[in-house]
């Protein structure tokens, strides 16, 4: 296991190599200048380009790609071209509300998505699994942006519960962090919610006509027990990968519900910096999400382990 | 049931669970009416207002920098760090004295040789200051408040462009760092001596940026006017607070989480009326020029005729509601270049701009001799602004039977695309939509999109010497009447040659919290005066 789990962090090097030169050259060949946007509309282009040269975007392509990876494989990801602060900076002053949401969301999630799926497959065919089942067609198809706005409207507006918009850390208290955070968690799991409990319920059917269900069923075991010990245990792989395949939808989600929520966080760090070109941190935080998506996969192979004795890596 | 007790019952077993109860409100009641939480126009992105010229950026730095002079409210500059000044008869050598008791954040006296460094600093980055920079023999400090600029000929517009609130302004930065740092390098220490200090530590690009009242700031004796008197500071804090989505913005004034809106849009403005907590009301009255601009260069509006025809043809009033809506309190028609209803506005040979004349300008465009050149009309969808005036466009364009390559693209693109000289089919463009503040629109020398010299003339670069010839006759004008004819001359040939076609004048919305007062209207969201209960 110790063998596996190293050899697949060793894998993850080339992976982030792929992921480095693929994110700098589409970067390079997209239009756009930072240089123009910096000089505002009362520049030369003389003054633009001196600009393009201080900032080092008039070197060749492999000149700045060489630079650039130099500097990544000695831990720095750079200066952001706008703020004059290092990437790594930005990026730490902005991962805590991310992470946060991501991991409110994700608990949120699953711990209302995984029973509402396997109470589906157990009322199968009844209205309790048709009122499952259109919640999740529902949270697919509404936007998370809509869901966002319902929400604020309704649990900030007009009842006054919780705050429309902003992020207080967690070092300010439990409290006022998880206010700012459950309904842009809400919100965000919306989608996740309806992906995990169609997955599970489908999973569940399949595991319930299973000779060893009604085994256990003749043997006389409860019902809550054939469910969540018998029943679920066995479906939690496909389950479990569902879940970690969605952790790329929390990221793109993440990027929606940090601007409708106002939430200083990674999401909106990406879309000011594409907005701008601003490239080197467009690269870091491109980097940490595959990163931390590549982890996140590696977390799941090793969790199969947990759930079927028969993986073994 | 309210928030705090919803609060308390929902989640009170996490907080007890984690072990961390319930923090105290990080502002109690007193303080939080020592602090303004205000919501800007955009993300304070970078603070350096010389390397920076965006208006946002501006707008932060008149807190923290103080300037020599400061435009009041009917655009005349008044002396804010000056005490005095003195011109030669010969009108060639300006010695300025800066009043006593100034202070950087630091605690360090505002010396002359500050002065003197931030002027060069921010000479190369300005248009007025670009003149001033060719004209410049000696700019020195004869002592600690003195400072002596001798130039190679007269210069009238001294204390304009000393003071002018375009960017980017003259702010006064301490000797170590403008001299450290060229124009095109940005500061990494942004110690002013304005009625704010930037706390940097607290600054996160894109999300807030915190400023408190800086103690040391002896602000001068006259009532504020804009940019000139005395800059009272009512709150201790004022917070930046970047919300990139109006809706969110919306709601959390109504709310009561944020205190001044800066710029809220159009469709959300009777959400906000109909809220008896919150007042709405015009924010800047120099406002803005819709406006695209035609490439002068490449077939087809490298003929005269075709930009006159599509002038022609033009309604603003079309442009202007698809902008700003029905509200006609929010936009004018606009007969000159120039900001209407300041002292340079004017309508001289402006006929064709009011025409709005669909079927003169198909009679136009045939005496063109047009061919059914592809227009490339680039336009940027991420701009509000832009995207309404290219969708108008694109329908005129279309009306007068002209081909249009409609290009749907980022503003981004749109600011490296301008600057190509490419014929359209090759990467360059044909038209692109923009807008000016009326705050630069206000001379021939800040505003820049009037200017037609050529290669040296903005994107279009419109090649009309009728125009350029004005220009000096403006800078060397000894009255306003004088000015006023230099300006009409200039008016006319800029509209005979299509430099460019303005879309029409419009104003923007602010709002605020009505327990907030003191707020005013002007170009840039002045802090001073405004105070909160």
């Amino acid at each position: 296991m110790f063998a596996y789990i190293v050899r697949r962090i060793l894998a993850t090097i080339p992976v982030m190599a792929i992921v480095a030169l693929f994110v700098f050259s589409l970067l390079y060949i997209a239009p756009g200048d930072p240089a123009a946007v910096i000089a505002g509309d009362q520049a030369t282009p003389a003054d633009v380009e001196r600009i393009r040269a201080s900032l080092g975007l008039d070197r060749p392509y492999l000149v700045r790609f060489g630079a650039w990876l130099w500097d990544i494989l000695r831990g720095d990801l750079g200066t952001s071209i706008f703020t004059n602060l290092p990437v790594a900076t930005m990026i730490q002053q902005r991962i805590e509300p991310t992470l946060s949401l991501m991991i409110v969301t994700l608990i949120l999630a699953v711990s209302i998505a995984v029973p509402m799926g396997v109470v589906a497959a157990w009322r199968q065919g009844t209205w309790v699994d048709r009122a499952v089942m259109g919640f999740a067609v529902l949270g697919f198809s509404v936007p998370v942006f809509v869901v966002g706005y319902v929400l604020a409207y309704v649990f900030a507006l007009e009842l006054d519960w919780l705050p429309v918009q902003g992020y207080t850390p967690f070092s300010r208290g439990f409290g006022p962090w998880i206010e700012n955070l459950i309904l842009p968690a809400v919100a965000l799991g919306s989608v996740y919610i309806a992906l995990i409990a169609r997955i599970t319920r489908a999973t569940m059917l399949e595991v319930l006509q299973q000779d060893y269900i009604r085994t256990a069923k003749a043997k006389g075991v409860g019902q809550r027990s054939i469910l969540f010990m018998h029943a679920l245990k066995n479906a939690a792989v496909p389950i479990v990968t569902v879940i970690g395949i969605g952790i790329a939808l929390l990221i793109g989600g993440a990027v929606v519900t940090e601007s409708v929520f106002a939430i200083p966080g990674l999401g909106r760090l990406t879309v000011d910096a594409i907005l701008r070109r601003d490239y080197p941190v467009i690269q870091g935080v491109v980097l940490l999400f595959s990163f931390i998506y590549v982890l996140v996969n590696l977390a799941i192979d090793l969790a199969y382990t947990l759930f079927d004795p028969r993986i073994r890596y | 049931m309210d928030r705090r007790s919803f609060i308390k019952t929902g989640v009170a077993a996490g907080a007890v669970a984690a072990g961390g109860g319930f923090a105290a409100p990080a502002l109690s009641q007193g303080a939080n009416a020592r602090t303004l939480r205000f919501v800007p126009q955009a993300n304070l992105a970078n603070f350096d207002p010389i390397w920076g010229t965006q208006y946002v950026v501006r707008n932060a730095a008149v807190l923290v920098w103080d300037t020599l002079y400061g435009f009041d409210d009917k655009l005349e500059p008044q002396r804010q760090m000056v005490e005095g000044e003195e011109v030669s008869a010969d009108g060639k050598t300006w010695t300025f004295k800066l009043r006593t008791g100034l202070r950087f954040h630091d605690n360090e006296p505002v010396l002359a040789k500050d002065v003197v460094a931030s002027i060069v600093r921010w000479m190369p980055r300005d248009p007025m200051g670009q003149i001033l920079r060719r004209l410049n023999e000696e700019l020195v400090a004869v002592d600690d408040r003195t400072i002596r600029w001798r130039l190679s000929a007269p210069f009238t517009k001294m204390k304009m462009a000393l003071g002018k609130n375009a960017t980017p302004m003259c702010f006064i930065m301490p000797e170590r760092i403008a001299s450290r740092f060229d124009s095109f390098t940005q500061i990494n220490e942004y110690v002013g001596s304005g009625p704010m200090r930037f706390v940097r530590n607290e600054w996160v690009p894109g999300a807030r940026a915190v400023f408190q009242k800086f103690d040391g700031y002896v602000p001068r004796n006259e009532p504020a006017s804009w940019l000139a008197g005395g800059k009272r500071m009512m709150v201790d804090r004022v917070e930046w607070v970047v919300m990139p989505d109006p809706a969110t913005a919306s709601a959390a004034l109504q709310n009561g989480e944020v205190d001044w809106w800066e710029n809220p849009i159009t469709d959300l403005v009777p959400v906000l009326r109909r809220n008896r907590n919150i007042a709405v009301d015009i924010a800047d009255p120099l406002g803005n020029i819709g406006a695209f601009r035609m490439n002068h260069l490449h077939a087809p509006f490298n003929n005269l005729k075709v930009r006159q025809a599509v002038m022609t043809a033009l309604s603003q009033e079309d442009y202007m509601t698809a902008l700003v809506g029905n509200d006609r309190a929010l936009w004018k028609v606009m007969g000159g270049f120039f900001t209407p209803d300041t002292p340079l506005y004017t309508e001289a040979g402006g006929a064709m701009m009011k025409a709005a004349n669909l079927e003169r300008g198909r009679q136009l465009l045939r005496e063109s001799g047009y061919n059914n050149e592809p227009v490339t009309c680039i336009v940027a969808q991420d701009q509000p602004i832009t995207k309404a005036l290219g969708d108008v466009t694109a329908d005129l364009l279309k009306k007068l039977g002209m081909n249009v390559d409609f290009v749907a693209t980022d503003w981004g693109t749109v600011g490296q695309r301008r600057a190509m000289k490419n014929p359209p089919g090759q990467g360059g463009w044909s038209m692109f939509h923009t807008w000016h503040a009326g705050a630069d629109a206000i001379n021939p020398i800040l505003y820049n999109a009037v200017r037609a010299n050529g290669d040296g003339a903005w994107f279009g670069w419109p090649n009309v010497p009728a125009v350029e010839a004005e220009v000096p006759n403006w800078l060397a004008a000894s009255s306003l009447a004088e000015e006023r004819a230099a300006i009409d001359r200039l008016n006319t040939a800029a509209v005979e040659n299509v430099v460019y076609c303005p879309t029409g004048f419009f104003l923007s919305y602010q709002a605020w919290r009505r327990n907030v007062s003191g707020i005013v209207k002007g170009p840039i969201p002045f802090a001073w005066g405004v105070s909160k209960t």
